[in-house]
């Protein structure tokens, strides 16, 4: 905490509170202690201090204890030479400074003085005949429930409590809009010198009210109380808290409402000071001024106080400084913008998805055959990332000819407060969905093998290549807003700016490769589940490891960690590994009592590294089967591609039936097909030297991986001494093919 | 010889969460009384087992338009009552409904399109004319129920409907709207016991206490997909008894409007012979739909045919033991 903001602060909030004692008195005297105070049209009272203290507020005395209170939290301004802890100090006299603003809030109502009329002109819209224009104060109930319920169910982001006057009136209107465009509610509050936002607006002809979202409070500081009281009242109706719960109040609107404070203009004593109680909200405050930041996060979300001052913000031109500074705030608070339809000029939908677009109906491709094409989603810093920002470098479609091809490189970035590195790929992925789903746009494959058709009638219809970046940002942002903050697209058309980038890509890409190779089962301390297949196989769990894939796989333990940050109630969830029972054969406490919770309390111990003894469950989508065969002292693997009959006298679904729905069956387990590659292949039970027979497939299919290693296994050749359905098809001719090529497995040990 | 056989008893360490649905007038409300599902510490009618503090109970289906698409054998059945709701209503109450299910038809944006305001005044109407409590469903199309169930919320604040339906794709609206006046929600997911625990995680996390949610886990009429129902209600009950929180809610399954969907209860010709006379088939059909889902575990059974309302009650007060 900053020992400016803290003394300013406290200062200020000794000013205020002396002020409403001394007003309340005064108004005591007046008008007689049981003179009754109240805002109009809400049943909450003075909302503030029913919240904090779950006092009643009906009549001037009832104010004593709410100022006593106030006094009770002021503490002296803190001296020159002290550097230590403001933020209690600095919290209690935000509170403190609350309690005073709506006692003098109340006051005024008591002396007719709120709601505050400002002289604005006759010409302005809802001004009276002598030009006299009635501010709103403390929002209704009726308008609170309306709008509260947008803010809970999310249609509404959040609001934005605006204190001060802007450098200019243009700056105030695009402020003001860039929040409405949003969705944003907007509190108006405050003045600098004289002059507050909300004069600004008046001249500038933008009308305000509950119908556009604006609503303008007062013309100083104090009224943005009622900002925090509309902040209280909603945390009382929709958060189920009883008056006087001021902790689990204010950690309510911590969590689910996104709110902020942008002072415009100097900060003074009083701004410092309600800023401090808008904290207590964790309400961050942003200021286009230089002031102190308060960044180490702890009570709001993030930073307390940013300061962006606002000459110094990069644009053109007052009006891009004043976009920046509003995605600022947004950043700050964490505020969640979606896109709900995807701006292109055709039609959009999953029903797309499978859609191909024939050579002859094509108006251009990328990619294939016929050029080079990439798609790369790279995580940069906040700073770098534009919003919603989508270049295209090179030709466009108009000097290609129908059914030509253009080079294509898809460059994505995107920043979020909780992207990680290690969900680029799960991300990038997503891209072939996306871009699928548009009519008359057909996508295949990924990396640089991306291969993209446009059709005539889609370009007919204005469809062209930067739509292709606004896809894919209204979608990331629509699907991923859990990790994705803000998402731009840069589209190369020329051969030389692809060739660049695609080389950057394919850097990216092998470091993605080691980095994947490199996560093993001891570099981590969680593993992740998958119980999506529980609608099937109701006792089935998939418990991932970085060393095996999901039995279907279609999930790897990086998908899985990113499933679970975009969807934490989903079907993904971590698994802290717990004591380690058996080293050899895999098992930990914490996944035994996992599995057995999430099995319905059927599978109560679970290996990773033996098929023989407590295997993973197989739910019925496996890639493979692998089975024990006796007598050849070895496994085989059946490959669901494999339709013949295999060493085991089964063919693959009749085994399929045998193995799948949830079942535990030593001997016998579904793998996906990418675990045959791995390390820990059934390490315990002798790993890859026990395979004795695999379908043709999997060798062709995976014969390089398959082939590297073996090798690192010093068994060059075990591909070759593995059998097939090509030579054998019973265990006697498997046996005889094993001993003809001199199988490892053979002269191993017994495998149970 | 006498021989002495013990019934081997299972003890369950869960109990189904109770919710209650109406509020009286001191409760805020204006219900004569409020009927309360759920608090079982046993599977369905094992008394024996455990205790079954609730009785599941019959809710009667009135809309707020005739309903165009329904068997004649129903629209028969009810008479002029169809053509409003609160009469119908009171139709229902007399033959022992203790649930009124309020289907908000007239404001399907493909129909009549009636206003949110003209839906929460029927709401009105209606709550003034029985003294049940109310189960509100809007039309089914996400955005309007929306709509409409924030109306009918705040109108009816304080009287403790049970608003439906809540699905994982839609349901933060109705949720808020639970919250902010006092209602319950009903959540409906696709058969799938992961998905609804999904729901209820996710409709308590917006801070809906979770005895003020129902489970609706989607009914098969019997004949179309009942088996995978009763199976999915099975689990989560089983869940339930054995301690997940997140399948401790009771169960509500709307069993009228499957079971009068299907052909069977619908078609007067061009069936077999041996099907028999259509009235008591669509009857039967209702009926059997009915019993399966009390023997599931439901708590409420949504129900269409007048008569049905009797004999259910009658079947539920037999398996009491009553
Ligand atoms: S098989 Fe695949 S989808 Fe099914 S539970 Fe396992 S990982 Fe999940």
């Amino acid at each position: 905490m900053s020992r400016l903001i803290a003394a300013a602060a406290i200062r200020g909030a000794n000013g205020v509170v002396a002020q409403a004692s001394q007003e309340l008195e005064a108004a005591i005297a007046a008008y007689g202690p049981d003179k009754p105070v109240a805002f109009p049209n809400t049943a909450y009272y003075l909302p503030v201090t029913l919240g904090f203290m779950g006092h009643r507020v009906e009549r001037l005395a009832d104010l004593r204890p709410v100022i006593k209170h106030a006094k009770e939290l002021l503490h002296p301004v803190p001296q020159q030479r002290l550097w230590l802890p403001y933020l209690g100090e600095t919290l209690d006299s935000g509170v403190a400074t609350l309690l005073a603003e709506e006692a003098i809030e109340g006051i005024r109502f008591v002396r007719g003085e709120e709601p505050q009329k400002i002289q604005a002109g006759t010409d302005v819209e809802g001004a009276d005949d002598s030009g006299l224009y009635t501010l709103n104060g403390p929002i209704d109930d009726v308008q609170l429930r309306s709008w509260g319920i947008q803010l809970v169910d999310g249609r509404m982001p959040g609001f934005a409590a605006i204190v001060g006057a802007a450098k200019s009136n243009e700056v105030a209107v695009k402020i003001v809009r860039e929040l409405q465009q949003r969705g944003i509610l907007v509190f108006l509050s405050g003045n600098v010198n004289g002059r507050s936002i909300i004069d600004q607006l008046l001249e500038e002809g933008v009308q305000l009210g509950y119908d556009t979202y604006t609503v303008p409070f007062g013309r100083d500081t104090i009224s943005a109380i009622y900002a925090l009281g509309f902040a209280m009242r909603s945390a009382l109706t929709f958060g189920g808290m009883k008056a006087g719960q001021a902790r689990d109040l204010l950690l309510y609107n911590k969590y689910r409402v996104f709110a902020f404070v942008l002072a415009l203009g100097e900060v003074d004593d009083l701004k410092y000071a309600t800023a401090a109680g808008a904290i207590s909200y964790g309400f961050p405050t942003i200021a286009d001024t230089l002031i102190p930041n308060i960044l180490p996060t702890g009570v709001t979300q993030y930073e307390h106080v940013v300061s962006m001052p606002f000459d110094e913000i990069p644009g053109a031109n007052d009006l891009e400084r004043a976009e920046k500074l509003v995605q600022k705030c947004i950043e700050v608070r964490g505020v969640k913008v979606k896109i709900s339809k995807v701006p292109i000029p055709v039609a959009y939908g999953s029903a797309f998805e499978g859609e191909r677009v024939r050579r002859e109906a094509m108006r251009i491709e990328f990619g294939g055959r016929a050029s080079s094409c990439f798609e790369y989603l790279r995580m940069l810093d906040p700073d770098q990332v534009e919003p919603g920002k989508i270049t295209v470098v090179g030709p466009g479609l108009d000097g290609v000819a129908d059914g030509g091809a253009l080079p294509l490189g898809i460059v994505v970035d995107v920043a979020g407060r909780k992207m990680q590195k290690d969900f680029e790929p799960v991300l990038e992925r997503q891209i072939h969905h996306f871009v699928n789903g548009a009519e008359g746009v057909q996508h295949i494959g990924q990396r640089d093998i991306t291969w993209i058709r446009i059709s005539k009638t889609a370009v007919a219809k204005g469809f062209d290549i930067r739509h292709l970046g606004e896809i894919v940002i209204a979608r990331m942002l629509s699907e991923f807003s859990a990790i994705v903050d803000k998402v731009q697209v840069t589209l190369y058309t020329g051969k030389a700016e692809v060739e660049k980038t695609m080389a950057l890509a394919q850097a990216a890409y092998r470091d993605r490769n080691e980095r994947v190779a490199g996560l093993t089962d001891e570099s981590v301390d969680t593993y992740y589940s998958c119980t999506l297949c529980q609608s099937f196989a109701p006792n089935h769990v998939c418990i991932i490891n970085p060393e095996r894939v999901g039995l279907c796989g279609a999930y790897n333990w990086l998908d899985c960690k990113a499933s679970h940050q975009i969807n934490p109630t989903g079907p993904n969830q971590p698994v802290p590994k717990g004591m380690c029972v058996d080293p050899v054969r895999g098992e930990w406490d914490n996944v035994n009592d996992f599995v057995y919770r999430h099995s319905n309390q059927s599978v109560s111990r679970f290996t990773l590294y033996t098929m023989m003894d407590a295997p993973m469950t197989s739910c019925g989508c496996f890639e493979c089967i692998i089975m024990l065969i006796p007598e050849a002292n070895g496994v085989m693997v059946l490959s669901r591609e494999d339709p013949s009959m295999s060493p085991a006298g089964m063919t693959f679904s009749t085994l399929a039936g045998l193995a799948g729905g949830g079942l535990q069956t030593p001997g016998m387990m579904g793998v996906g097909k990418y675990y045959l590659t791995s390390k820990k292949f059934i390490p315990a039970d002798g790993g890859h030297r026990r395979i004795v027979w695999m379908s043709s497939v999997l060798k062709d299919s995976m014969r390089e991986d398959l082939q590297t290693m073996f090798s690192s296994i010093g068994e060059p050749d075990l591909m070759d001494k593995i059998a097939d359905e090509t030579v054998a098809t019973s265990v006697e001719e498997l046996l005889a093919v094993l001993e003809e090529r001199g199988h490892p497995a053979l002269t191993m040990d017994p495998m149970f | 010889m006498p021989v002495t056989v013990e019934v081997p008893t299972e003890k369950w360490a869960g109990k189904v969460i109770e919710v209650k649905l109406g509020a009286t007038k001191e409760e805020g409300g204006s219900r004569a009384g409020t009927v309360t599902v759920g608090g079982e510490t046993t599977l369905p009618f094992l008394t024996f087992e455990g205790g079954i503090p609730n009785q599941p109970v019959v809710a009667a289906e009135v809309w707020d338009v005739e309903p165009a698409d329904w068997s004649p054998v129903l629209l028969e059945a009810w008479g002029n009552a169809v053509k409003d709701p609160v009469v119908w209503a009171q139709q229902a109450a007399a033959l022992g409904a203790k649930l009124i299910a309020l289907k908000l038809r007239s404001t399907d944006p493909d129909g009549q399109n009636a206003s949110p305001a003209e839906a929460a005044a029927t709401v009105k109407r209606v709550l003034a004319a029985v003294d049940l409590p109310l189960l509100v469903y809007g039309p089914g199309q996400a955005e309007k129920d929306n709509d409409v169930l924030v109306a009918v919320a705040e109108a009816s604040a304080g009287e403790r409907l049970a608003l439906g339906l809540c699905e994982q794709s839609n349901y933060r609206t109705i949720v808020a709207a639970c919250l902010g006046n006092g209602h319950v929600a009903i959540g409906r997911a696709p058969i799938d016991v992961n998905m609804q625990k999904q729901l209820n995680i996710l409709m308590s996390d917006m801070g809906l206490p979770l005895d003020r949610i129902l489970m609706d886990p989607t009914t098969g009429g019997l004949g179309y997909g009942i088996e995978y129902t009763y199976s999915v209600m099975e689990r989560l009950r089983f869940g339930a008894l054995q301690g997940d929180r997140m399948t401790q809610l009771p169960l509500i399954n709307t069993v009228g409007e499957e079971a009068w969907r299907q052909k069977e209860a619908k078609a007067a010709e061009g069936v077999p012979e041996a099907w028999g006379d259509l009235a008591k088939r669509g009857l039967s059909w209702e009926m059997l739909t009915a019993t399966s889902m009390l023997e599931a575990g439901s708590d409420i059974v949504v129900l269409r045919h007048p008569n049905s309302i009797g004999i259910i009650n009658g079947v539920i007060a037999k398996l009491m033991g009553r």
